[in-house]
């Protein structure tokens, strides 16, 4: 090697030392800049992980710790103990009430000053303002999505803060699946009912509307039907509810999260097909119920992505047919969720159809109150009912843009559709055997469910999308 | 539209005389009182009839004739003969 080589050779070392150590700047100046504490729903669908949450130690502004004062605690008392600290709130947390971000004028380290305030008398909980970063790795702890719904407070189904006197934890760990994701427009949910109010605010964005290139249905009996909105077995006409059961379960499925109005879905983002086959009474005939099974599958076949039926509904009369149509929908990858019964007896002895049928796609739900009980009137078996979600008190959707709390089976169902349509959003091929499996794995114990349940426990929407 | 409390029991006293072929002055109320039902059928349905299961607020309404006593189910929605010589009735 010559004397003019050995000159080039250092000149590219000193050039690639010099391009990395700016590189290194950069990454440095970019974490600095990252001001987030609320994962912005543009966002949602990625990911957080350990290494992606550090504590914010400078952070140009951001707040070091969250602070939740005890109920009664005036905003002068906090503003004067704040003051006393040479520290500020800097801002009140919408939607969860009490908690206050406060920001340190001497830059005490977050841990510090957490232990500071947790001492006060007037504190309930101290925590550190987590930086987020999200945009790397895959796994690890989730930071809590809360929506703008107004009444989404009142939801503890999906977050049980153990308002009215449940059990705080005692929900689906929704804010915490959002945080992975809300849901997808590109999954349809069949809610298999009294037909949905498509037009109610809070649930019309997330309707299925038949695709326009397709032709309209067609049934040997009822003739062509104009399915824009779904589909009525009854009579072929509007599958617009008459009752409000079916508007009811749809909302938990998905109304429409993040819009400022109402309550927020399991989904925020769905595609819910409305299907009628009960009447203004809630009642309907095994017949309807497989005529409208019947034209799931057949727009499954043409190409609608709809994977799963909701089915808050049945009785004890056991239907060979309707028990066939089932398996035809699994035969077809099309997840089938029924409601457990509201009898409070064991199906294992007495058994409660469409729930019973041992079609490999039935997912059998039973009903948990806000306290993590089995709810009064719910159904069990440990051999045939798969797992339990909320059902007793759960807001949503009904006639005429109102919103009502009702209890049953019925409403647990349609959690456990909706969980499943979170995980298709995330994994869009998974299979139906796949999802049922991933369902019944994605449960947190709870104790009075064992011997009760196949799977002992709570549905956790978080757990679903790990 | 919904059904009151009042048209409930005058319905019910109504379809068991009917039933019982007897003057509806003969049938006796013996109480009414309100209930909450499992399902949409009230806990009463036909055959071959599949109902919400959603918990149901309604009446449970008792009545006497010819010495015996029979129960209906009602609710805004809709009336029911519960368990009329072993079967259920929507009327």
């Amino acid at each position: 090697m010559n004397r003019n080589n050995i000159f080039i050779h250092i000149a590219l070392a000193l050039v690639l030392v010099l391009v990395a150590a700016f590189a290194g700047q950069l990454n440095k100046w970019r974490k600095s800049w990252r001001p987030a504490r609320f994962v912005p729903i543009e966002d949602k669908k990625k990911t957080m992980t350990v290494e992606d949450i550090s504590l914010s130690e400078h952070s140009f502004g951001a707040p070091e710790i969250l602070v939740k004062f005890k109920s009664g605690v005036t905003q002068d008392a906090i503003d004067r103990l704040t003051a006393e600290r040479n520290d500020r709130v800097e801002d009140r947390i919408e939607n969860i009430q009490g908690w206050e971000a406060i920001d340190d004028f001497d830059n005490a380290d977050a841990a510090t000053l957490v232990k500071e305030y947790q001492q006060l008398p007037e504190v309930e909980y101290a925590e550190p303002n987590y930086e987020i970063n999200l945009d790397e790795a895959e796994a690890g702890p989730l930071v809590p999505i809360l929506p703008s719904d107004p009444q989404f407070t009142d939801q503890w189904a999906l977050s049980n803060s153990g308002q009215r006197g449940g059990k705080k934890g005692a929900d689906i760990s929704a804010t915490l699946a959002w945080a992975k994701t809300t849901g997808s427009e590109d999954v349809v949910v069949a809610v298999l009912d009294t037909g949905v109010d498509y037009n109610h605010e809070d649930l019309t964005e997330n309707m299925w509307r038949r695709p326009e290139k397709m032709e309209p249905y067609h049934d040997n009996e009822l003739g062509t039907i104009d399915d824009e909105f779904g589909f009525n077995a009854i009579d072929g006409s509007d599958p617009m509810d008459d009752n409000g059961h079916g508007t009811h379960c749809a909302g938990i499925v998905g109304a429409e999260g993040e819009n400022n109005l109402g309550i927020a879905g399991v989904n925020w983002k769905v595609q819910i097909m409305p299907l009628k086959f009960m009447n203004a009474g809630g009642s309907g005939s095994t017949k309807d119920a497989i005529e409208a099974i019947n034209y799931v599958i057949d727009r499954k076949k043409a190409g609608v992505n709809v994977r799963i039926i909701s089915a808050s509904w049945g009785s004890t009369q056991k239907s060979r047919a309707l028990g066939e149509v089932i398996r035809k929908a699994y035969e077809n990858d099309i997840l089938f969720v029924a409601a457990a019964g509201n009898s409070s007896v064991d199906n294992d002895r007495t058994p409660h159809y469409p729930s019973s049928y041992d079609s490999p796609n039935v997912v059998s739900v039973a009903a948990l109150d806000r306290h993590d009980a089995l709810a009064s009137f719910s159904n069990y078996g440990v051999k045939s009912v798969a797992v339990a979600a909320p059902g007793v008190d759960i807001l949503s959707t009904w006639l005429g843009n109102e919103y009502e709390e009702k209890s049953g089976t019925s409403m647990a169902t349609p959690v456990v559709a909706g969980v499943a349509a979170l995980i298709l959003a995330e994994h869009p091929q998974m299979s139906v055997d796949d999802l049922k499996k991933k369902l019944l794995a994605s449960t947190d114990p709870v104790a009075v469910l064992k011997g009760k349940t196949v799977t002992a426990g709570r549905i956790n929407a978080a757990k679903a999308l790990e | 539209m919904a059904i009151s409390k009042d048209s409930a029991v005058e319905n019910a006293r109504n379809d068991l005389a009917k039933r019982l072929k007897i003057n509806s002055g003969d049938v006796k109320e013996k109480s009414v009182e309100d209930a909450d039902f499992p399902d949409m059928a009230l806990g009463a349905p036909e055959d071959d009839e599949m109902s919400g299961q959603m918990m149901t607020r309604g009446w449970r309404i008792k009545l006497e004739a010819q010495g015996q006593t029979f129960e209906y189910r009602a609710d805004k929605n809709q009336v029911r003969a519960y368990k009329f010589k072993g079967k259920n009735y929507r009327i």
